[in-house]
């Protein structure tokens, strides 16, 4: 995919916010291409779940907006976006059955009142869940559960999903699976995905371009070989390059002792 | 991530925290204010003050002592060792604290008194009023509490200290001391308050079997009722808030309330066949104990006059409705249900607000929702009294549903806040962005996972409400007296018969509410396992 050709998504232009004298961001600017798989890395407590709210309107930014399809949206409602989120815990409703997690938002909603059913259900199985759609979350493993979670963001139709670090509760093999259907999810449904990680393993195999973070600031925006090869700074470097030198050089070790 | 707090909750939050600083703290204030010198010198110089001082501290030092250590012993056995129909025990502990305190006092002179049930079969010499008797009803009042307290902090405890030492080859005794008793300490004094505070308070044990050993709260009650003297009786008032206070200081400064939600590693310890079948017997002796009020109850209410004419008869059951029981009756239940129902919704409502939005107001509603812990019934009563005197409010239900829902506010206010607490903290924003507001998360996602706290926290408000009689005994008229009121009644006229079947009358309400609230919980039970 060449990114250079997908028109601008979404757009943040100098966020910035403080919880007291705390500076959370100082000043973060990004854009997101259509279709784009954006990830955000950093270590906790650098400002990517901030940004992550101000993005879809859970939080409102002290300075700053953000811009969807060129419109500014930093007021609008956190419903009118036509943007979805999925937790880290995944905030199932744990009283309802998987449709009913699915379906419960349409059958709010006036316009999809009459066939929330039949939407919730065709994605239901779209997302491959279609045997557990009578269950209820805690019945379900881990990755089915995060499933449940983006089926019941995608029931609403959003054209950008955030994700706030979804791995993390996650075995290392479902992991691994996840990542597929994650990228199968976004080219079926066509969404522009925005993944916050603090993993540099799953934001490089993810993505098309990753925003590294420190503290509030954006050291880095690029795709995943321009930051390997030409790290952009020293804590890019630290962060990001060494770990996976040191990865690197395990592998070798492990593949000259087979030979 | 918290969504945004709007306006509504704002005012929500305000509204409930000025309904709770009227509530609890204008009453005391108002009575503190009434406190003149002269009173206070008047109080603080009477021998009779320092004497009623002396008797509440050592008769609630050696009940406390005994209920504790009692209790501490049946929550080892319950948690350690293999009792079997653990269930049927600990509900057969906590039957004791399903009947008023009045009960006990009363429940003892019919099994112990001079022509008690017991000292006739057993012939024993000696008087039964004065010290020991408020000693043993504190005791048979105060158990449930401690027993219940004890066994949740045992039952919670990790275990995989003790699996350590067992690897290790420490020796029993050394793992009490290094491994138990820390474990033990904070929460064990919290217990040793709690447990001081609820008998130093109560009147209803010394008011029936103290006879001339006159502890603080009788006093109280003498100068307030007996003699209209709200000065001194304001004074009392005072001092009875000094341990209550004391506790509540220190539970916060311990620990935070209502966060308690660690998760433990719990597994059964090995324990030996001997040491089970000493536990075993234990806790039998103590399920007859628990029962032995309650069954003399039931011999005394059909009898028709003890020990004199032993032949059964209803009369004490016409002689209680003769005298009003019937409505009193409907009092009780309309109070009762009243409190529930609005002390649910309130204190759900502020528990709400406080365990999931931060901020200064935040805290400020959930110390107002817990500070009612530290004032003792009585000394509400009398706040309210001085209070509400002139208002339009006085002598009506209104001020009875009012005091009581003030008075039990605070429990069932940390039970929601422990359970919402536990709500994953992201599903209001959830909600938000698939345009679901607030107030529909709560009522469709929030609410039934809730659900069985709500039923404990409603049983709660219900069952206190149907057998207090510390707060409603100052405020309570001919026309709107509860149900347990009558018990003092009979009693100061020797009709012990009648104070017994109203004492099984408010049981029996009682124990069919929490069968109710049983049958309710394993309905929600299943339904959360079902698909």
């Amino acid at each position: 995919m060449d990114l250079l050709n997908l028109p601008v998504k979404l757009q943040a232009r100098g966020l910035t916010m403080r919880y007291g004298a705390n500076e959370i961001l100082g000043g973060v600017s990004f854009d997101a291409k259509s279709g784009e798989f954006l990830s955000i890395l950093g270590p906790s407590g650098c400002g990517k779940t901030t940004v992550l709210g101000i993005l879809v309107g859970l939080l409102k930014p002290e300075s700053g907006s953000v811009f969807k399809d060129g419109a500014d949206i930093t007021g609008v409602h956190p419903s009118k976006r036509g943007m979805g989120i999925v937790f880290q815990n995944y905030a199932l409703f744990q009283n309802m059955t998987v449709l009913g997690n699915v379906e419960y938002a349409l059958r709010i909603k006036k316009e999809t009142r009459g066939q929330s059913r039949e939407i919730a259900a065709s994605i239901i199985e779209r997302v491959g869940l279609k045997e557990h759609m009578h269950k209820k979350p805690h019945r379900l493993s881990g990755g089915q559960q995060q499933r449940v979670a983006v089926a019941r963001t995608l029931a609403m139709g959003p054209d950008v999903v955030l994700l706030d670090e979804p791995m993390s509760a996650l075995d290392a093999a479902t992991r691994l699976q996840m990542r597929e259907e994650l990228i199968d999810i976004k080219d079926t449904f066509g969404t522009t995905m925005i993944y916050v990680t603090h993993d540099q393993e799953e934001a490089f195999a993810l993505s098309d371009r990753v925003i590294v973070m420190e503290t509030g600031k954006i050291s880095q925006f690029d795709t995943p070989e321009n930051i390997i090869c030409n790290p952009a700074n020293e804590y890019v470097r630290d962060f990001v390059v060494r770990n996976i030198e040191l990865k690197l050089k395990s592998l070798t070790k492990y593949i000259n002792n087979k030979i | 991530m918290t969504a945004t707090v709007n306006k509504i909750q704002t005012s929500i939050k305000s509204l409930l925290t000025v309904f709770l600083v009227v509530a609890v703290i204008l009453p005391l204030a108002k009575m503190l204010a009434l406190v003149t010198y002269s009173d206070l010198g008047a109080v603080l110089t009477s021998p009779r003050l320092w004497r009623a001082v002396k008797n509440s501290v050592s008769v609630s030092a050696a009940a406390s002592f005994i209920a504790i250590s009692t209790a501490m012993l049946a929550a080892f056995c319950v948690s350690r060792c293999d009792i079997r129909n653990r269930r049927i025990f600990n509900v057969m502990a906590a039957l004791p604290m399903l009947i008023p305190s009045v009960s006990h006092g009363m429940g003892l002179i019919i099994m112990f008194g001079r022509n008690g049930v017991l000292t006739n079969i057993l012939g024993i010499e000696g008087s039964l009023y004065g010290f020991w008797g408020i000693a043993a009803g504190s005791v048979f009042y105060s158990f449930p509490l401690a027993y219940l307290m004890l066994e949740n902090i045992l039952r919670y405890e990790d275990t995989s200290p003790y699996e350590a030492a067992e690897v290790l080859g420490i020796s029993c005794a050394r793992q009490f001391m290094s491994i138990t008793l820390p474990y033990m300490r904070k929460p064990l004094a919290s217990v040793i308050f709690a447990v001081f505070t609820m008998i130093v308070t109560d009147y209803g044990v010394p008011l029936t079997i103290g006879g001339r050993y006159v502890t603080l709260p009788v006093m109280m009650y003498e100068e307030v009722v007996g003699l209209l003297k709200f000065g001194s009786g304001s004074v009392i008032g005072a001092l009875l808030l000094i341990p209550a206070a004391v506790s509540f200081i220190f539970d916060s400064f311990t620990h935070d309330i209502g966060n308690q939600s660690y998760l433990a590693h719990t597994r059964r310890l090995k324990v030996s066949r001997v040491i089970n079948t000493m536990a075993r017997i234990y806790c039998g002796i103590i399920c007859v104990t628990a029962l032995l009020p309650v069954l003399s109850f039931l011999f005394l209410a059909f009898v028709r006059k003890y020990p004199w004419d032993m032949s059964l008869t209803l009369y004490n059951v016409t002689n209680s409705f003769r005298r009003g029981a019937g409505t009193y009756m409907k009092n009780s239940l309309i109070i009762a249900l009243c409190v529930a129902t609005s002390g649910v919704i309130m204190s759900y409502l502020a528990a709400y607000l406080t365990a999931r939005s931060e901020g200064s107001s935040s805290r400020a509603l959930h110390f107002a929702s817990i500070t009612s812990i530290a004032v003792p019934g009585i000394v509400l009563g009398i706040a309210y009294v001085l209070l509400f005197r002139t208002t339009f409010l006085y002598g009506t239900m209104g001020i009875l549903i009012l005091v009581n829902l003030t008075h039990f506010f605070a429990s069932p206010y940390l039970m929601a806040y422990n359970s919402l607490n536990k709500v994953n903290r992201n599903l209001e924003a959830v909600g938000m962005t698939l345009g679901v507001g607030r107030w529909r998360i709560i009522r469709d996602v929030i609410v039934p996972l809730t659900a069985s706290t709500i039923v404990e926290m409603w049983s709660y408000f219900f069952i206190n409400s149907m057998m207090t009689i510390s707060a409603v005994a100052f405020l309570s008229n001919v026309r709107t007296r509860p149900l347990s009121m009558m018990i003092p009644s009979f009693e100061a006229n020797m009709q012990f018969e009648s104070a017994a079947f109203v004492s099984l009358l408010i049981l029996a309400v009682n124990v069919t509410m929490k069968g109710l609230m049983g049958i309710i919980n394993g309905i929600l039970r299943r339904r959360r396992e079902l698909c």
